[in-house]
């Protein structure tokens, strides 16, 4: 009976202005240049989709060509390009903003006329799945697909649920997909500028370490504990892994950051923080995906110790947390 | 605690829901029983918009349209039901509530959107149901999957993960949706024909309408004491993605989601004693679930017998899973099963399948004991459950 194995990150892809490799997500730099999904993915298929689709496919081409997964010049796949059993990958997507505009666009058109103004090729963008379904479209992926639209915790969740398929034998690899559009339609609702919103996606595969082993992947980093719990010290008194001195790079924003400065004796205070959102917009759901990108980035860059990722609220919904440590430990 | 180990029993504790037929389970079963459909006018929405006129809708309304956040309300009654079915007090803390939606709290966004810049009073942290639900259960273990029509199945396979690693004792899965304009116009939109009525299986059924509904359940690991209250013991929950086409369903991703979900139980086709379908009304959903339930079957399609509700309760799209396996929990305990309102003349391909129709006395049988329960959605998103009656 093996010990119970955490899983394994094998790839990580990026659809985010000026980012190009995990290990830059660490610089406090952003570039106002948008994501052309279309100059990477090619036209064909995208005329339909949302943005938010269409970056969430960008990001996670490279995240499944970076494990190997897929040639590195596909631009979409089939069960004979595949190097693994497609029916053995899942997709889990997080997103809370991803479709609003066809949905606020879509109901305004209709009450200002009637349905006959509204395209029908907005169907499916209608459906808050759209992001998750269009990934296992594209490339060929028959294993569950889970759509978390779960609030400030809803990437670090998706990250969470893909290695719960994993252990619990749903599947032999996962795709994670975190994204958020800039648009008119989410400035507006959530009142903050279009310039201050993110307008990207990140992908995550992550394997079965028996699977990755066999295969040859190359281990990024190893996915720890994760809970989620009213706030952060009650998440972190439930981590039976690091102890606060541990942590080599913390991931949080400054709202929770500041709430945090009270538990734990102030221990965290000395550990160093990335604000990931605060650098590359307000990432909402595509958040806890950035974070876990950032930190194998930390790891690529000679990070030792292991990092922790922290995502949501004190007051309103809840706080997740999850460790991740570097692949050589995952190796030993 | 791993998935090689020997399987760990579950069974479902605990029941609510509320929908346009009733606001409680019993209500809603004696509702389906009886044949009542909940089908109604327009209200949410202005009729002279739509081609389609009529929707399955819960009417609380009160004073007018647009009212915010009855999605939400309608999952708290669910949970609040199933708790108290259940025996448990309403202080959730770590239990985790898994909830499966298609729509999440967006008519309250499109409505807050109308009133132009400047007017929207809707706090987009209620999109998903987490902070209500910690408000009212002090949960924190939220999750809202936003998993088109089957979403509740498939939350539903999330939380026997859950409790078969160990992770939690016990596990509240919910479902719930309120219709959109946008989802409620595109269909109205895409759809050849307008349809009056949702009619599964039938062969002059014209498309689906949308209806509005909540469902939970209380699932518990198995022990001594849960057992005795238990309204049922999940077998299995299979999910699985077509990776075709966006809309339309795939033959072939549902009968392997139908025969995983058999595997999953350790089941055999003819071991299957009712099956509640999908049936959307849609020409392309009772075409798919048809061919592939007659594949998986074979020459045992003429052994269980099936029932849609949508013609009663409308697509509650993703509730609708849920709310599916609660009725067939409350016809495997009584031996009843809800007629498949709206079907005259069936598709072809369906002739071996022993329907429940309106004012035909049940077909005499031995006691249902397993049932299966369909619910496939948008994206070929693919979920089905095995559930076995307690004698």
């Amino acid at each position: 009976m093996p010990a119970r194995t955490a899983a394994l990150v094998t790839g990580v892809g990026l659809a985010l202005p000026g980012v190009a490799a995990a290990a830059d997500l660490l610089d406090a730099r952003r570039s106002t240049d948008p994501v052309d999904p279309a100059a990477r993915l090619g036209r064909r298929g995208l005329r339909y989709q949302d943005r938010a689709t269409q970056l969430a496919l960008t990001a996670a081409r490279d995240a499944l060509a970076d494990a190997g997964i897929l040639p590195a010049d596909a631009q979409r796949a089939d069960d004979d390009t595949l190097a693994v059993d497609g029916t053995r990958v899942a997709v889990v997507a997080s997103s809370n903003l991803g479709n609003l505009d066809t949905v606020c666009e879509t109901s305004a058109a209709i009450t200002e006329a009637s349905t006959d103004v509204v395209s029908p090729m907005a169907l499916p963008n209608a459906s808050s799945n759209v992001v998750a379904s269009a990934v296992a479209q594209r490339f060929s992926l028959r294993g569950p697909n889970l759509m978390l639209c779960n609030g400030p915790t809803s990437g670090l969740d998706a990250v969470h649920w893909a290695a719960a398929l994993i252990r619990a034998g749903r599947c032999r690899h996962a795709l994670v997909v975190g994204v958020e559009p800039a648009n008119d339609v989410v400035a507006r609702l959530t009142g903050i500028p279009r310039g201050d919103l993110l307008d990207g996606a990140v992908a995550l595969l992550v394997e079965d370490p028996a699977e990755a082993a066999a295969r040859g992947a190359r281990p990024l980093a190893e996915l720890g504990d994760y809970t989620r719990d009213a706030d952060l010290t009650a998440c972190l008194s439930g981590t039976d892994g690091a102890q606060p001195g541990d942590w080599g790079v913390w991931f949080a924003e400054d709202s929770l950051a500041a709430a945090a400065d009270v538990p734990l004796d102030g221990a965290l205070r000395n550990v160093p923080r990335h604000a990931l959102g605060a650098v590359h917009g307000q990432a909402s759901g595509a958040l806890g995906v950035l974070q876990c990108a950032a930190a194998v980035g930390w790891f690529s860059s000679g990070g030792t110790a292991p990092a922790l990722v922290t995502a949501g609220e004190h007051e309103g919904d809840a706080v997740a947390t999850l460790t991740l440590r570097p692949a050589e430990a995952a190796r030993r | 605690m791993t998935w090689t180990e020997a399987p760990v029993g579950m069974v479902v504790t605990g029941m609510g829901a509320v929908a346009g037929v009733g606001d409680d389970v019993e209500e809603i079963f004696e509702a389906l029983c009886a044949g009542r459909s909940g089908r109604a006018p327009l209200k949410e929405f202005d009729s002279t918009r739509f081609r389609a006129r009529h929707a399955y809708e819960i009417d609380d309304r009160g004073s007018g349209k647009g009212m915010p956040l009855r999605a939400t309300s309608w999952l708290l009654r669910a949970v609040e039901e199933a708790l108290a079915d259940a025996g448990l007090r309403d202080d959730l803390g770590s239990v985790p509530v898994l909830v499966g939606t298609g729509l999440r709290e967006l008519r309250s966004v499109e409505t807050a959107w109308q009133k132009g810049p400047g007017g929207e009073d809707f706090d987009l942290g209620r999109l998903h149901f987490g902070t209500a639900l910690r408000e009212r259960f002090g949960a924190t273990r939220t999750y809202t999957l936003s998993n088109a029509c089957s979403a509740s199945l498939h939350t539903l396979a999330m939380a026997q993960d859950l409790i078969a690693a160990g992770e939690a004792d016990t596990v509240v899965v919910a479902g719930v949706d309120t219709i959109t304009a946008s989802m409620f116009g595109l269909l109205d939109r895409v759809q050849m024909t307008v349809p009056d009525r949702v009619r599964p299986f039938d062969r002059e059924r014209r498309g689906t309408l949308m209806g509005d509904g909540a469902a939970a359940i209380v699932l518990t690991r198995q022990d001594g004491s849960a057992g005795e209250r238990a309204h049922g013991l999940l077998r299995g929950v299979a999910m699985n993605c077509d990776a075709g086409h966006p809309t339309a369903p795939d033959p072939q991703g549902i009968s392997a989601a139908i025969r995983s979900a058999h595997e999953r139980a350790g089941v055999k086709p003819d071991d299957i004693d009712l099956v509640v379908l999908h049936g959307t009304g849609t020409l392309l959903n009772d075409e798919a679930e048809t061919t592939a339930v007659g594949e998986v079957f074979g020459p045992h399609a003429s052994h269980p017998l099936m029932t849609a509700l949508k013609g009663m309760t409308g697509h509650t799209s993703g509730g609708s899973g849920l709310l599916s396996l609660i009725v067939a929990a409350r016809s495997l305990s009584t031996g009843r099963v809800p007629p498949t309102v709206g079907l005259d003349h069936r598709v072809p391909g369906a002739e071996p399948f022993r329907f429940v129709l309106p004012g035909q006395a049940r077909p005499a049988a031995s006691p249902l004991r397993l049932a299966q329960i369909n619910a496939f959605g948008f994206g070929g998103v693919n979920a089905v459950a095995v559930l076995e009656g307690i004698a």
